[in-house]
């Protein structure tokens, strides 16, 4: 899967645009886990509902395009967006589990609702057999479809939510800080439920969008960073967690001995300031008020990616150390 | 998409309040303003009125039934050959002051049991909240009737408090809910620790801070005091003495004003009574839309 | 006992409180009056003439033992309430010998057909149109919601005086009151229905009109608030069809409509006195009109005690059904 140039900007109706995710790529590689990282503010639940097509109505998206599975979507004009894109290739695990699932109707009417919407000609029986087949083959119960929401705790609405959204296989699944509201043992459940799914290859990949850095680092095969709407760097979580290169990446793994893991990354306070208001955000490099290493250019002109597609960091300061060490290679 | 941070001080808390104030207002502007300019306006005709048109008394025989409009009786007479023009002013004027009386009387009420049931909890709120759902099930024309013809004498006082009484349970019920929540603020504890009596509290640490709440419930009860006098009084059962909207319209339908083409007689107190009603929800709902960004559409 | 039965049986209790209470008012507030009724009705009697010393004390011996004057308070309220349990009202003080119950008997039956299909209809419409302002938006939305608004602050009396003036004095088109015209008597005949057809409409029209105001308003409102939801995302991301999602909406914003509209057929007796008033129709608001200026005291407690009675069963049985039709609130009952 391949997310191309997104650029989503809220509009208001006074005041500038809030532009909260700007020209972020990426590319999620089949049966991989890719996390995305940033404090709570830097545009990564915005890219959650540009990737899953969920924006609302004040989120104006400018520019971008979504290939997968061979084929392309441009993400402009979301009223074009065929239905099959809905839940076959792209397929949402939302962030409140709460109140996602509908408090009046049964969890079987709405397994037949998704069922018939892309398979017309199914029976409400047929639709609901492959539920139950589908919580089976999980371990989860499966009287879950005849309860209403109300009725199932928290964990166990979200892991039914996540079994809900991916019943039609989608290629992707886009969760967006799906354990926030979640104990840690309902976070773990949670976690092995989504291996699980792509183990059985129920979906080819995941991207987990969450602010908690060190839980997503125990599951997660790759990991971006965000900050203020731009993605800071690329990389296996390997690297990203032992060798973080861009220095916002080394202040939040700095900042995450935190205890609590709600707090975990939340605010970052190893390194003084805020992240920048997305209505006027910094020139150049947007980090560059806050950053430890900050040179004259960074305020000037945006850095660039500096490695490989794969395994990036957007920096000058990054490409300052890379050029001395290859000069130094030259010498010697 | 921004993060509220946790921690503010009470002065940029003020500052966003004020803020938050200075734009909801100049949204809602056209709305507030066209009630507010309204409710003034007959307001302002009615306590001057008497005197600019120099028509002070509304009971003065001035002509014969139903004379149509003329230059002595600008709106003609009633089924009495009273002046309705002047009957008109004096009719706002006890329309308001037994809505401003009910809406007082139900507000206070409605603010000491609220409170005191929300703050102090346990045995004392269930009893007081109990009381308010009896009352708020017993349908309040009922009472209203009951306590009505209780009464030999109903003066305009009377009559405002027995409205009062019966409409008090729903803002009981409501700041109740507000007093809940408000509770548990460090603000409170910390007057609690410092041995504030529990009424200092509920006045100066709770009530404070729902003030814009308990106007707009104020102004909610001053529109149904006003609507549930004219309706009494239609019935029959308004002030003993003197004029009011409702009491107009009792005696022209009485009297076959309608039937007979009078039109004079009951079509202005009518709209009188739409407009004073049109103008206390037009603020009432503005004020709402503040607390409830929900309900405002972009 | 499970715990939805200890909420049924909880209600319960509360209904019968309130009921409870709501009967000592109407017993008690009238016996408050200084003096007492019967001093009141006999002396308006005595000022009208006509009648002997001898006469005044034969029928105020009479109303006092009616009315059981002489016996203590709480004597009184056991008898009020033995014979309320066998469906006596006593006797009108104007309209005597006529039962009370008999008179009501006769005036009911023309509320509930005047009100009960202007509810059903107004109900039904309004919500229908709200719905649509809120789904719908555009203008729709910018004419309904501003008119409505205006409707359903304009007490509904009003509204009815201005129809009747404009609709049957200005331009005749509807008779300007009544039942049925006067030059008839009550039969089972097509003349005198055809006229109370006649005589339907003014009266209907004018609750309709209230009605769906009202029901609109309501109905978008909460349309919106549902239409916000976080379970239509996710229906929607799950590309689930657009009319099953109207559909989760509807549902879910009617819950508190269908409360309405047995609050409002509750409220049906009391709900529009003064229409009935105003076009001069022959219902339960117009016997307590006459009730009233006649200070009949029997037939104004009958007509409250009505009221009281259609009012509470309705929010009693509003609260059951409830429960059984929104699982959030049986959860909350029970509990789990």
């Amino acid at each position: 899967m391949i997310v191309k140039n997104v650029k989503a900007y809220y509009v208001s109706g006074s005041g500038p645009d809030v532009k909260a995710v700007d020209n972020v790529s990426l590319s999620i590689l089949e049966g991989e886990i890719f996390g995305i990282v940033g404090e709570s503010g830097c545009g990564k639940s915005t890219l959650a509902s540009v990737m899953s097509l969920t924006a609302g109505r004040t989120l104006k998206v400018k520019d971008g395009e979504i290939i997968l599975n061979g084929q392309s979507l441009p993400l402009t004009d979301r009223s074009r967006v065929p239905k099959e894109w809905h839940g076959t290739m792209v397929a949402l695990l939302p962030q409140r589990a709460m109140n996602s699932l509908n408090p009046t109707a049964r969890v079987r009417d709405l397994v037949i609702d998704v069922m018939h919407a892309h398979h017309p000609e199914i029976r409400p029986a047929d639709a609901v057999e492959r539920a139950r087949e589908r919580l089976e083959q999980l371990g989860l119960p499966v009287r879950v479809l005849e309860s209403y929401p109300h009725q199932l705790s928290g964990g166990m609405r979200q892991r039914v939510i996540a079994v809900i959204s991916t019943l039609l296989n989608p290629h992707v699944l886009i969760a967006d800080e799906p354990t926030s509201a979640l104990d840690v043992s309902s976070q773990r459940q949670l976690i092995v439920l989504l291996q699980q799914l792509l183990e059985h290859q129920f979906i080819s990949r995941i991207v987990y969008i969450t602010h908690d850095l060190p839980m997503l680092s125990n599951f997660a095969d790759r990991i971006a960073v965000m900050y203020a709407g731009k993605i800071a760097e690329i990389g296996p979580t390997v690297e990203i967690v032992g060798r973080p290169k861009h220095p916002y990446t080394q202040a939040l793994i700095g900042s995450t001995l935190d205890l609590d893991p709600r707090l975990r990354g939340s605010q970052v306070k190893g390194i003084p300031g805020a992240p920048p208001d997305l209505r006027y955000p910094p020139g150049g490099c947007r980090f560059h008020p806050r950053c430890p290493h900050v040179m004259n250019i960074c305020s000037i002109e945006e850095p660039p990616a500096i490695g490989t597609e794969e395994r990036f960091a957007a920096c000058w300061w990054v490409k300052d150390q890379v050029d001395k060490l290859s000069v130094e290679g030259a010498a010697s | 998409m921004t993060a509220i941070p946790q921690e503010q001080t009470g002065g940029q808390m003020f500052m966003a309040g004020l803020k938050r104030t200075r734009n909801t207002m100049s949204l809602l502007n056209p709305r507030f303003m066209f009630g507010l300019v309204l409710l003034g306006f007959l307001l302002f005709f009615g306590i001057f009125g008497p005197f600019i048109f120099n028509k002070t008394d509304p009971m003065k025989f001035v002509g014969m039934l139903y004379d149509p409009p003329s230059a002595t009786a600008w709106l003609g007479t009633d089924n009495f050959g009273r002046d309705v023009f002047t009957q008109l002013m004096f009719g706002i004027r006890t329309s308001l002051m037994i809505g401003i009386i009910a809406g007082t009387v139900a507000t206070l009420i409605g603010v000491l049991i609220g409170t005191v049931a929300g703050y102090t909890g346990g045995m004392v709120e269930e009893v007081l909240m109990a009381l308010t759902n009896i009352v708020i099930t017993i349908p309040s024309i009922v009472i209203l009737i009951l306590l009505s013809i209780a009464f030999k004498t109903r003066s305009l006082l009377v009559m405002g408090i027995i409205i009062g009484v019966t409409t008090w349970p729903w803002t009981a019920r409501a700041v109740r809910a507000q007093t809940s929540s408000l509770r548990t603020r460090e603000h409170v504890d910390v007057a609690r620790l410092s041995g504030t009596p529990t009424l200092g509290l509920i006045f100066w640490e709770i009530i404070p801070y729902m003030l814009s709440y308990i106007v707009m419930a104020f102004v909610l009860q001053l529109n149904s005091g006003i609507l549930q006098e004219a309706a009494l009084s239609m019935l029959g059962l308004g002030i003993d003495k003197g004029i009011s909207l409702g009491i107009m319209l009792q005696w022209a339908l009485l009297w076959e004003s309608v039937r007979t083409g009078a039109w004079w007689a009951f079509i202005p107190p009518t709209l009188l009574l739409t407009l004073i009603a049109f103008s206390l929800l037009l603020l009432q709902s503005s004020i709402d839309e503040i607390f409830n960004p929900r309900l405002r559409r972009s | 006992m499970t715990r939805f039965q200890r909420y049924l049986l909880n209600k319960a209790f509360w209904f019968f409180l309130a009921f409870f209470i709501a009967l000592i008012f109407n017993f008690l507030l009238p016996r408050l009056m200084p003096g007492n009724p019967v001093d009141a009705i006999v002396g308006q009697m005595a000022t009208g003439g006509g009648l002997s010393g001898e006469a005044q004390q034969r029928i105020y011996a009479a109303y006092i033992a009616e009315f059981g004057l002489d016996q203590p308070i709480t004597s009184q309220f056991v008898t009020y309430v033995s014979r309320l349990a066998q469906g006596d009202l006593g006797i009108s003080f104007a309209r005597s010998p006529a039962r009370v119950q008999q008179l009501i008997g006769q005036a009911l039956p023309w509320t509930i057909a005047l009100q009960l299909p202007a509810i059903i209809i107004g109900w039904t419409l309004g919500n229908i149109l709200g719905a649509l302002a809120a789904y719908k938006k555009g203008w729709l939305d910018r004419g309904l919601f501003p008119t409505s608004m205006f409707i359903s602050s304009m007490p509904y009396y009003c509204l009815s005086i201005i129809l009747l003036y404009v609709l049957a004095v200005f331009w005749p088109i509807f008779p300007a009151g009544g039942g049925y015209s006067y030059a008839l008597t009550p039969a089972l005949n097509w003349t005198f229905f055809s006229s109370v057809m006649e005589h339907y409409w003014l009266p209907f029209l004018s609750l309709v009109v209230i009605f769906v105001g009202g029901q609109a308003i309501g109905m978008r409102a909460m349309s919106i608030y549902e239409l916000d939801a976080d379970y239509v995302r996710f229906s929607r991301s799950l590309g689930v069809d657009d009319n099953r999602i109207i559909a989760y909406i509807f549902r879910n914003a009617m819950l508190p409509q269908v409360t309405g509209l047995a609050l409002a057929i509750g409220s049906l007796v009391s709900g529009a006195l003064i229409t009935e008033i105003v076009f001069g129709y022959p219902g339960i608001g117009s016997l307590l009109f006459s009730s009233i200026r006649q200070n009949d005291y029997p037939v104004i407690q009958g007509v409250t005690l009505l009221i009281m009675i259609a009012v509470l069963t309705a929010n009693f049985l509003v609260d059951i059904t409830y429960g059984f039709i929104d699982p959030r609130i049986r959860a909350r009952a029970s509990g789990d």
